[in-house]
């Protein structure tokens, strides 16, 4: 009984420790993509993993990283470990602590503090850095597996050696190194994994356009996991599994039974037995770093010289362009896209204010133009190079002097009204006015934005006033307004308004006009309007950084962007309104053509305002008053 | 007289504000077996460590034939060292081992293969080529570390407490091994130990230390029956150390009662400290002894009894191959040639007395 529930014990934690790897492997063999399925056995991840440049580039990135970090660390931390060996006490336990802290230190502020020192110094971020960040923490490990084996060596063979005649560096390779050896290997190893799997640091310290496995799989989570990490992930799991197996099936060096073997042979051959773990420690393990290191020298020198300086880095939001855009420009200008995404503006913002990068061009919001040209992080476009700035209507160009007053720093990429998303089958009347949202008819089908500036734009314009005021009074009188509200509120919620309101399961809904082209189209029930007291309008618009290092290159891409059949591809692929006029008239459907949601008329929009910067301390008010509608 | 090989002049060594050894003079004839001698921490490892190159004085010199080495690394030196815990390469065969000097010298092979033979020979270690360190005993390790230094032909051996770590019985063998091969060489040994038996077995010239000075030098009789202070005569043997008073040339009172002796030149009325050996304490009838006491103590060592008898206040440590029992009375009797005297040192810093030439 007691021997039943050992194995029972046993069982359950090996299913715990293992039971989320198999379900990775089983999945990477499903040929259906959802991952609750299972849709027959397929190799097709498999294939199309070795077929996908991006994640083979990242994979051998993070391998090359990791050799070189691993194999720097190494000789490093080895040499460390002797140098602190030979130290006094005190010194020694100063400088062992010392080393220690990296490893204990939070991996976050590891990477800013990395980060930081590499802008410092003014090393640009990108490989190098990577590969820099990567020693640095690796170093400890490998002081930690040599240093405790260090302890262990006798002086006195190594005086031997000396007293033999040898030279100390000879002396030290025949008697220290082999004893060593495995506090060595094992850092090595040690460091190798840590490379491997590191993301938080890698995150901070490496530049656009390159990118470890960690990094790429994280970005690629935003729109999903692919299948093919799957196929990935299997691979590594097993090459690693395998990589232990061969070290520990190996028979160990030191075991006074195999020393008897081994001087039977040698007394019968005159040769020495080789031994697996030698073998892999000693030969396989270095034979595939110079082969990997080889490779990857060729192939990296190759793809540096045919991209040259001659090149232009991107950095957009996530699915904010269409791939073949950006394919297409490669192919007709020769000028190589280094392409990165950020999530929001708040994440974009520290790393063009830090200057760890420089881009060429990126696309912020509104609000955020205006305080980086405040910030004097921009500089001019000279529209000579962007002459295509003609296909972008006037009426565009006008709004956005609300954040770019002169109109030298921006070119408006995509834009939107935020508005009222009505069901025509539940609300009988003619929606022209913030009013309807506080109408008690509605009580429980009113759906508002949960967003501090929306909320409070809902209700200031509906009081007539800006939407960025910083009146105290108006503001107190938005809260109450909004307080007042709150019984008639079903929900406040971001992403939902769109989806509760295609099920029916609201009336009225605050929602951005991009959403609304969308909506229209699941459910023909829903209708957009922009309220006659007019409402927000918002840009992302394209500028280009102070520090940019290709900024003609930068300007041949948003001339390129600014081209009517580039500017028609990109809002077929991201939906959101298009300032471009002439990319509005070749849109073939009409409906979405002439549609008021997507193209509303000058009037509605003259009607709206952006949001614009309004600095801390006013930020602070708006948030306090949004918290106590919240909680009221 | 043969001459200098190796000269330590002036040579001081500290560590960490320790002071090890504080202006020592040495020298070593050629061919000599000469013992350093020494409770641990006296300072006989760091003499030898200095010889050998491993460590580097604070001040003083050290010369080889005549020439200055001081500065010389270990790898240049024309010595070897035979360590206490034999220091094997265990990564390495015996004969890997043995080879390892004559490969780093680019000896020929033929010439390597006929050096580890004889050398095996000599330590009784044939056919031990192919064999790795840890699989050989203590007593073979230490023999193929013998090998491997004496293969290289040096001109002196400097061996560690080379038998601290074996059992009597194999240490005891080892040590004729050793004067045999001593012999056998004709090379100057150096060598550490802290079992004054062994030294006194084995060398031409013991170098008695203590607390880094160099209490007396000279051949094992000399040192063991003329020990010239309380050091050397407690550290070398067993012995009854006592109080005393030179009356007068050739009488001595010790506890109160005069006992002839063969010293002269001490002075009258001077106090010294008198050395008499156990085996040279004579018990007899109480009758006839020059004092009385009782039989305290009795233990059997095989060769003898060690007993001890009270008498006059004084434990004395008697051995005798005459059984006397625990609680009789007993005389005592010393013959006068058996009774040392030796100054009394006037401090405790003069406990240590540095040994010029």
């Amino acid at each position: 009984m007691k021997k039943i529930l050992k194995r029972i014990y046993m069982i359950l934690i090996l299913f715990l420790l293992y039971a989320p790897i198999a379900t990775l492997i089983v999945l990477s063999f499903n040929s259906s993509k959802s991952r609750a399925k299972w849709g027959g056995f397929t190799l097709d991840w498999y294939s199309s993993l070795f077929q996908n440049n991006e994640i083979m580039e990242a994979f051998y990135t993070t391998l090359l990283v990791a050799l070189l970090a691993a194999a720097i660390a190494t000789l490093i931390g080895t040499l460390a470990a002797i140098g602190i060996h030979a130290m006094g006490k005190k010194a020694r336990t100063i400088f062992t602590g010392i080393t220690n802290i990296p490893m204990l230190n939070s991996e976050i502020v590891m990477g800013v503090s990395l980060m930081l020192l590499f802008i410092i110094l003014r090393i640009r971020l990108g490989f190098s850095t990577i590969l820099l960040a990567h020693i640095t923490f690796d170093i400890p490990y490998v002081i930690l597996n040599v240093l405790p084996k260090m302890k262990q060596t006798d002086r006195n063979v190594y005086e031997a050696a000396l007293d033999l005649g040898a030279t100390p560096f000879y002396a030290f390779r025949k008697t220290i190194l082999p004893d060593i050896m495995p506090g060595i290997s094992s850092g090595f190893l040690l460091s190798f994994t840590m490379s491997l799997d590191d993301f938080v640091i890698t995150y901070f310290t490496k530049g656009p356009g390159v990118d470890t496995l960690s990094t790429k799989i994280y970005s690629e989570v935003r729109k999903g996991i692919k299948p093919e990490i799957y196929a990935l992930s299997t691979i590594l799991f097993v090459s690693v599994m395998l990589l232990l197996l061969l070290i520990n099936l190996a028979p160990s060096k030191e075991s006074p039974k195999e020393l008897e073997k081994d001087s039977r042979y040698l007394a019968k051959t005159g040769h020495r037995r080789i031994f697996t773990r030698h073998m892999v420690i000693g030969r396989l393990v270095p034979g595939l770093l110079i082969v990997v290191l080889a490779a990857g020298g060729i192939y990296y020198g190759g793809k540096t010289t045919a991209a040259g300086q001659n090149q232009v880095i991107v950095y957009n939001w996530g699915e904010y362009i269409d791939p073949d855009v950006l394919t297409q420009f490669e192919e007709e200008t020769g000028i190589h896209v280094i392409y990165e995404e950020y999530e929001t503006n708040e994440i974009m913002y520290p790393k063009i204010k830090a200057g760890a990068v420089a881009y060429d061009c990126v696309c912020p919001s509104d609000y955020m133009i205006q305080k980086m040209i405040d910030n004097d992080l921009l500089q001019k476009i000279d529209f000579d190079n962007v002459p295509n700035i003609k296909n972008i209507g006037e009426i565009y160009e006008k709004a956005s002097q609300a954040f770019d007053p002169t109109n030298e720093y921006s070119i408006p990429y995509c834009w939107g009204t935020m508005g009222i998303l009505y069901n025509t089958k539940m609300v009988d009347e003619p929606v022209t006015s913030w009013k309807i949202l506080w109408d008690s008819k509605y009580k429980d089908s009113i759906l508002m934005q949960d967003s501090v500036r929306d909320a409070f734009c809902v209700a200031l314009k509906y009081l007539g006033y800006s939407a960025n005021t910083t009146n105290m009074q108006e503001l107190q009188e938005a809260k109450d307004l909004l307080i007042a509200q709150k019984p008639l509120v079903q929900a406040y919620v971001i992403d939902q308004v769109r989806d509760k309101m295609i099920g029916n399961e609201a009336a009225l809904g605050v929602i951005y006009s991009g959403e609304a082209i969308y909506t229209a189209r699941e459910n023909p029930d829903l209708a957009y309007v922009v309220p006659d007291e007019g409402s927000n309008v918002w840009f992302d618009s394209w500028v280009i950084p102070k520090n940019a290092p290709h900024k003609e290159n930068a300007e041949k891409f948003l001339n390129f962007l600014c081209r009517p059949d580039i500017a028609l591809k990109n809002f077929e692929y991201i939906t959101y309104s298009t300032p471009n006029v002439a990319a509005q008239q070749l849109i073939e459907d009409p409906d979405i053509r002439d549609s008021q949601v997507a193209f509303p008329d000058d009037a509605t929009l003259e009607r709206c305002e952006t949001y614009s910067y309004l600095g801390a301390d006013a930020e602070e008010i708006y948030n306090d008053l949004w918290n106590e509608v919240k909680s009221s | 007289m043969k001459n200098k090989l190796i000269d330590l002049v002036n040579i001081t060594k500290s560590y960490d504000g320790v002071t090890i050894l504080d202006d020592l003079n040495l020298y070593i004839r050629e061919n000599e077996f000469l013992t350093l001698l020494g409770p641990s921490g006296c300072g006989k490892t760091t003499t030898l460590r200095i010889m050998g190159g491993f460590e580097h004085p604070d001040s003083g010199k050290v010369l080889f034939d005549g020439k200055d080495i001081t500065e010389l690394p270990p790898n240049k030196r024309q010595l070897n060292t035979v360590f206490q815990k034999y220091a094997l390469f265990p990564h390495m065969s015996v004969a890997e081992n043995i080879a390892f000097g004559l490969k780093i010298r680019n000896k020929p092979q033929a010439y390597i293969n006929d050096k580890i033979r004889y050398a095996l020979k000599l330590v009784n270690m044939d056919g031990a080529e192919n064999r790795y360190p840890a699989s050989l005993s203590g007593g073979q390790q230490q023999r193929v570390a013998i090998a491997r230094a004496i293969v290289n032909e040096p001109k002196v051996l400097l061996l560690d407490e080379p038998l601290g770590a074996l059992d009597l019985k194999l240490r005891q063998d080892m040590q004729y091994e050793l004067m045999r091969l001593k012999n056998e060489l004709g090379i100057t040994f150096v060598y550490v130990t802290h079992d004054q038996e062994e030294a006194l077995t084995m060398s031409d010239t013991i170098v008695v230390m203590n607390q880094g000075y160099i209490q007396q030098v000279g051949t094992p009789e000399d040192i063991y029956n003329e020990p010239q202070n309380a050091f050397v005569a407690d550290f070398i043997g067993d012995s009854n150390i006592l109080d005393g008073r030179m009356i007068q040339d050739k009488l001595v009172e010790i506890l109160g009662v005069k006992f002839p002796c063969v010293d002269t030149g001490f002075g009258e009325n001077r106090p010294v400290d008198v050395v008499i050996r156990p085996e040279d304490v004579e018990l007899v009838k109480p009758e006839d002894g020059q004092l009385t006491g009782r039989v305290t103590s009795l233990i059997f060592k095989g060769v003898h009894y060690e007993m001890e008898v009270r008498a006059n206040g004084f434990d004395w440590l008697v051995h005798s191959t005459r059984l006397q029992e625990v609680g009789s009375e007993v005389g005592i009797t010393v013959d006068p040639f058996n009774i040392q005297i030796m100054n009394k040192p006037e401090s405790t810093d003069e406990e240590a007395v540095p040994v010029g030439e």
